[in-house]
């Protein structure tokens, strides 16, 4: 009868158990280190997924992954940024098929006009933007082509640098600069069209 | 540094992403013009609205408790 002379490995060699001191050293530094950037991970989730369960197994999945791959992490660098790489690629692995569609959009083909040119004349202090709620603009960031929403979000709602950015989402300086360029022009265009259509601003006959 | 220049490192500069040099000219350029000056205010408060509204939402306890639970089978 055969019999395979090796198993299949496994794609990660299980590391040797810890001793109980080291189990609670590695623990309370996880704690310390990652579990502290929950409310990031969780708020970037929602954005990527688009619906709070979701999220919340991503969030889950993701800490999983980090704690298993916790003596990969130099201890002190940069935690949020190495949660959120690892987030993004468990998303884009296994959510993103699931829930939302990568898009077809030419995405260089956007050219979001100037909203502040819109209103130079009626509100050229936008204080109209003080009457749109939360929700309203939560909503506005997920009508965003994916790659402009994650840029956004992480400047914006996580306020990571460019160049964490880049790292995270593993693109070049110049590309995170142009896709936050056009999130925000597009955002913007999306709000005064809300605003427009509520009534809080006239808006132009063109717009 | 003219107007168009100016334009071109808006988001870099209210990011803070300049080097020094090129920020202390930006910061020159929209004392001296008044029309940049109004652009960047604009922007900036729509960036300052944007973060505002955006940063307040944080996790559920529950799936604390639950992350919790699964690493540490509490």
């Amino acid at each position: 009868m055969p019999t395979p002379t090796t198993p299949p490995s496994p794609p990660v060699p299980t590391p040797a158990p810890l001793s109980p001191a080291d189990e609670a050293e590695k623990r309370t530094s996880f704690e310390r280190e990652a579990l502290v950037h929950l409310d990031s991970l969780y708020r970037v989730a929602l954005r990527l997924t688009g619906n709070a369960a979701e999220a919340d197994d991503l969030v889950q999945e993701t800490m999983l992954k980090a704690y298993r791959a916790w003596e990969q992490y130099q201890k002190g660098t940069n935690a949020k940024g190495w949660l959120l790489t690892i987030l993004r690629h468990a998303f884009i692995n296994e959510y993103r098929r699931r829930t939302r569609h990568p898009e077809t959009v030419d995405l260089d083909a956007i050219e979001p006009f100037s909203v502040f040119e819109e209103l130079q004349d009626e509100d050229p202090q936008g204080t109209f933007f003080d009457r749109i709620v939360d929700d309203e603009v939560l909503r506005a960031i997920d009508q965003l082509p994916e790659q402009f929403r994650e840029t956004v979000v992480l400047s914006d709602v996580e306020g990571l640098s460019y160049e964490e950015i880049a790292r995270v989402l593993d693109v070049p300086v110049g590309t995170v600069k142009s896709r936050l360029f056009r999130a925000r022009r597009l955002l913007q265009q999306q709000l005064y069209d809300y605003a427009v259509g509520m009534g809080y601003i006239k808006g132009s006959s063109t717009g | 540094m003219n107007c168009r220049e100016c334009a071109e490192h808006l988001y870099e500069y209210l990011d803070r992403e300049l080097t020094p040099d090129l920020e202390r000219e930006i910061r020159q350029h929209l004392t001296e013009c008044p029309p940049c000056g109004e652009h960047f205010d604009f922007e900036k408060l729509f960036l300052d609205f944007l973060r505002a509204r955006c940063r307040a939402q944080g996790a559920p306890p529950e799936l604390k408790h639950r992350i919790l639970r699964e690493l540490f089978d509490e």
